[in-house]
This record gives C-alpha cells, sequence and structure tokens, in this order.
C-alpha cells in the first residue's frame, strides 16, 4: 500500500490534501457553530466560475478561483453584516447565481469539459506543483490567522453579540474568516472538487460535536476525522480509479453515520 | 462629601427606528458603586437602552459617556460586564463547556497568540467559584438548567474583572428557587466586591429593597432616588398603562 507514495502525483495529492484537511476542518468548525454551514458550498460554486474563466482564458484556473471565491466571499459578508440580509437567502442566491455563470461561461467555451470534470469532482493527477506551492503559502497563511484569532472567532461563533460587546472586533474578524475560508476552498478544488469541498468542511465538525465534548477536544477530533478520511479516500482514489472528492466524501459520511450511532440520544 | 464618579452618563439620547421613536430624549446617570434597576413594559425600549449603552447599536440623537469617556473613544470595555436577555437560549449540542465560557470572559483582555496565564486561570478559578458552578465546569452549558446557565454567563462577566455589571432580564425561564438564589449573589457581588449593578427585571417587589436607584423606561425615562416610594401602585399602574399591583416579597 506504502508503494503508491513512490508516484510523484501521489505525494502531491497526499500532501495537498492534508493541508486542505486540516485547514477545512478547523475554519469549518466555526461556520458549522455559527450555522453558517452553506457558506462552503456556496464558495465552493462560485470558485466554479473562477476555475471556468481560468480555462476560458488559458491562466491557472486555481487564481482565479482564488480571486472569485475572495470577491464574492466579501460580498456575502457585506450584505449579511451592513443590509441585515437573511444569510440563507444570500447564500442562496450567490449559489444559484455563480453555477448559472459558470455554466454559461462553460457552454460558450464548449472545448474544456474534461478539465472541468476534475474540478468538480476532484482528481488525484490534478496536483500539479505549481498548485502544491500555493496551497502551502497560502494555506500557511491562512492557518496562521485563524490560530492568531482562534479565542476571538470561537468567541464569536458562541455569542456574536457579547464578544462585540467585550470590545472584540466582530465586523472585522468576520470579514477574515469568510475570507480564509473562501481561499480554502478555492485551494481544495484540485483535490476535492468544487462540488464536495462542503462536504469536507462541515461532515468532520458535525460528526465530533456528536461526542458532546468542549470546543478544543471537538477540533481536535473534527481535525482527525478529516485527515483519516482524506487518506483513505486518496487510497481508494488511487487503487480503485475513483474521483478522489467522491471518496473522501464516503469516508467522511461513514465517520457522520459512526458519530450518530455511537451518541444516539 | 464623598465624590462618585459616573459610569454611564447619557444626555438626551434619542433611537429612531423607520421614523418609530423607541427611546426620546433619555437622560440617564450611574454611579460607581450603585445598584440600579431598570423596568418598564414590554417594548418600552429597556433593552434598547441596553444595547445603545455597549455600543450595539448607534443613536439617533444625544451622547453617552461610559467611565467619564465618550463611547466612540472608549477601550476600557472590559470593565463592563454585559449579560444579554438571551444567554440562557444556547443550543443545547454546542461544544462549550462551563470553563471554557468562564475563559472567554478574560479574551478580550488577552493579547493575541498569548496562552492562558496563571492569573488568567486564578480569575476563571475564582469567578467560577464566586457563582457557585466550579462542580459543573466540565459540563457542556446547553446541558444545564437555566439558572445554572444564568450563573455561568455572569461567571464569564465576572472574568473580565468589571467595574459595572449589566444584566438584561435575568430570570427569563429561571425557576423560583434559582431566582433567589441569583438575587442573593447578585447582592453580594456588590456588597463584597464593590461592583455596581444595572439590571433589567419586572421583578419589582423582590428588589426594591436592595437597590440605589431605579428607572423607569417606557419611550421617556423616569428616575427615582427612592425606590420604595417609586414602587407605588399608582405609578406602576400609570408608567405600564393598565391597572397594577406590587407585592414586596423575598421569594
Amino acid at each position: 500500500m506504502i508503494e503508491m507514495l513512490n508516484y510523484p502525483f501521489m505525494q502531491r495529492a497526499f500532501a495537498a490534501g492534508l493541508i486542505i484537511a486540516i485547514l477545512a476542518a478547523v475554519s469549518g468548525s466555526f461556520i458549522v457553530l455559527r450555522r453558517y454551514s452553506l457558506l462552503s458550498e456556496t464558495l465552493a460554486h462560485v470558485s466554479l466560475v473562477g476555475v471556468s474563466i481560468g480555462l476560458l482564458i488559458g491562466s491557472n484556473p486555481l487564481w482565479m478561483a482564488i480571486a472569485a471565491s475572495l470577491i464574492a466571499s466579501w460580498m456575502i459578508e457585506y450584505l449579511r453584516s451592513v443590509h441585515h440580509l437573511y444569510s440563507d437567502s444570500i447564500l442562496a442566491i450567490f449559489l444559484s447565481g455563480s453555477l448559472a455563470l459558470a455554466i454559461i461561461i462553460v457552454s460558450l467555451a464548449g472545448s474544456f469539459n474534461a478539465s472541468l470534470f476534475s474540478y468538480l469532482f476532484g482528481s488525484i493527477l490534478s496536483v500539479t506543483n505549481e498548485d502544491l506551492i500555493i496551497m502551502a503559502l497560502a494555506g500557511t497563511v491562512g492557518m496562521a490567522l485563524l490560530l492568531l484569532f482562534f479565542k476571538e472567532l470561537y468567541f464569536i461563533a458562541f455569542d456574536e453579540e457579547v464578544a462585540r460587546a467585550s470590545g472584540i472586533r466582530v465586523a472585522l474578524l468576520n470579514f477574515m474568516l469568510v475570507s480564509v475560508i473562501a481561499v480554502i476552498i478555492a485551494l481544495s478544488i484540485r483535490v476535492v472538487g468544487t462540488l464536495l469541498i462542503g462536504a469536507l468542511m462541515v461532515i468532520p465538525p458535525v460528526a465530533a460535536i456528536r461526542f458532546g465534548m468542549g470546543f478544543f477536544k471537538t477540533m481536535l477530533l473534527s481535525i482527525i476525522i478529516a485527515l483519516v478520511s482524506v487518506i483513505i479516500g486518496l487510497s481508494a482514489s488511487f487503487f480503485f480509479s475513483l474521483p478522489s472528492g467522491a471518496a473522501i466524501v464516503l469516508c467522511l459520511l461513514l465517520f457522520f453515520i459512526v458519530a450518530l450511532v455511537i451518541n444516539l440520544p | 462629601m464623598k465624590f462618585s464618579p459616573s459610569l454611564f452618563d447619557v444626555r438626551d439620547l434619542t433611537f429612531t427606528v423607520r421614523g418609530n421613536e423607541i427611546l426620546k430624549s433619555v437622560n440617564l446617570t450611574v454611579l460607581k458603586g450603585e445598584y440600579c434597576a431598570i423596568i418598564g413594559p414590554n417594548g418600552g425600549g429597556k433593552t434598547t437602552l441596553i444595547r445603545l449603552l455597549m455600543g450595539l447599536d448607534k443613536p439617533t440623537s444625544g451622547t453617552i459617556k461610559l467611565f467619564g469617556v465618550e463611547q466612540n473613544k472608549f477601550q476600557a470595555w472590559h470593565k463592563i460586564g454585559y449579560v444579554p436577555q438571551r444567554s440562557a437560549l444556547i443550543d443545547a449540542s454546542f461544544p462549550a463547556t462551563v470553563r471554557e465560557v468562564v475563559a472567554m470572559g478574560r479574551y478580550a483582555i488577552r493579547g493575541l497568540f498569548s496562552v492562558e496565564s496563571d492569573e488568567d486561570r486564578r480569575i476563571i478559578e475564582e469567578s467560577m467559584e464566586q457563582m457557585g458552578v466550579s462542580d459543573l465546569r466540565n459540563r457542556l452549558i446547553g446541558h444545564l438548567s437555566g439558572g445554572q446557565r444564568q450563573r455561568v454567563m455572569i461567571a464569564r462577566a465576572l472574568a473580565s474583572h468589571p467595574e459595572v455589571l449589566i444584566v438584561d432580564e435575568p430570570n427569563t425561564g429561571v425557576d423560583v428557587e434559582s431566582q433567589h438564589r441569583f438575587y442573593e449573589q447578585l447582592r453580594s457581588l456588590h456588597t463584597t466586591r464593590g461592583i455596581s449593578i444595572l439590571f433589567i427585571t419586572h421583578d419589582v417587589g423582590v428588589i426594591a429593597a436592595d437597590i440605589s436607584k431605579l428607572f423607569f423606561v417606557n419611550q421617556t425615562l423616569l428616575v427615582s432616588q427612592t425606590p420604595q416610594e417609586i414602587v407605588r401602585c399608582e405609578e406602576i399602574s400609570r408608567l405600564y398603562g393598565n391597572p397594577s399591583h406590587v407585592v414586596c416579597h423575598n421569594h
């Protein structure tokens, strides 16, 4: 089994997958607790617009996905915090709107359906050295920001109003969190795919929460679930020629079911 | 004459939402060491007044000074412990232990990347001890009763070492025994730690004997230095807009 790591593309896929697993589990914990889970799904669809544009103009789709996802995340947070629109409504609008835009771009170009498939569902063959460098750099910055403001983000997730009343700069940190999540989602599309990244962010914390522990232990368990799922999913993808994203998500679902069964009310 | 600096100093405060005047020309002063209560009918603007004091809403006009400083220049928010009304409404599965919740009271004071210091730990323990929730430290906050959650929220507020505690309708959904215990603890915080208290309540009778200042809020504000006098039935009836009867009691 270990021989699969002799292949450079598998080394890259594992390195990328493990980076994404940790980032997704940590940032996902915050959005799940804030009942904002659909954010990951929405930004993933927005990333698809970036990917489509990237493929259309011949630029690295990863950069375009990051740009599209970042801009959308700021617009979503602006509409939520300044215009006080319902979060789920804003997300629904962006989700369907971005998907429509991506489909239009794809149909106009009409020539990159095969490569688009790997962005939709993830592919272990698609991670390039350049992608890995981008993931490592952006991932390090994202993780540093999450760690730097970890306790403040937790406080905001628990009680945004009291956090604000305590002098914590909630608006700024909310923008920072959605920006980091936007970048993480854009980075994840090579390995997990735009249609499935939401699961990597949401399922690990939801499964971990079922065990009724405090926040720090819950987040640790969430990271472990994400890491193990990525390892098993990528291995299954290698041995059975499955789309890596789908294999990872099925593994996550298995963890979720186990967590449900163990912690039946 | 002993000088008591003002903690809250509100002048001509008006708050309007889409043309509706929620608060009109409110003037209010809370001095250091005072034990104050705000009463008034539902929708009268009590919670709005607190939210304005805490900077959670922006006034339409008027000025607010906190500890003698203009609110927009005020930085020492840790001096104010705030416990909103909906604190008791916590998702049962939220992954936060009692200790983690109380520790949040130190977050605004600790710097970035800082780990919990010995002093932080001591203050967190002290706060839990004071509110009688030490033995619940490893329980999830969502698994506690309404009264226990309320005490945890006060402990969290105490962890920032506040000089004043603002509590919004502390006994919503709390049983009578817990209410009694809560008022005792509030009184103790005021007398032993010298913390000024400002809280919203409907339970006028039980607080009348303790408080030093009573604010009636019903769009505008009426202040009394002698709450026992204001808790007369005709005053309450006039302010609440219907015949009311006040029973002074000790639960």
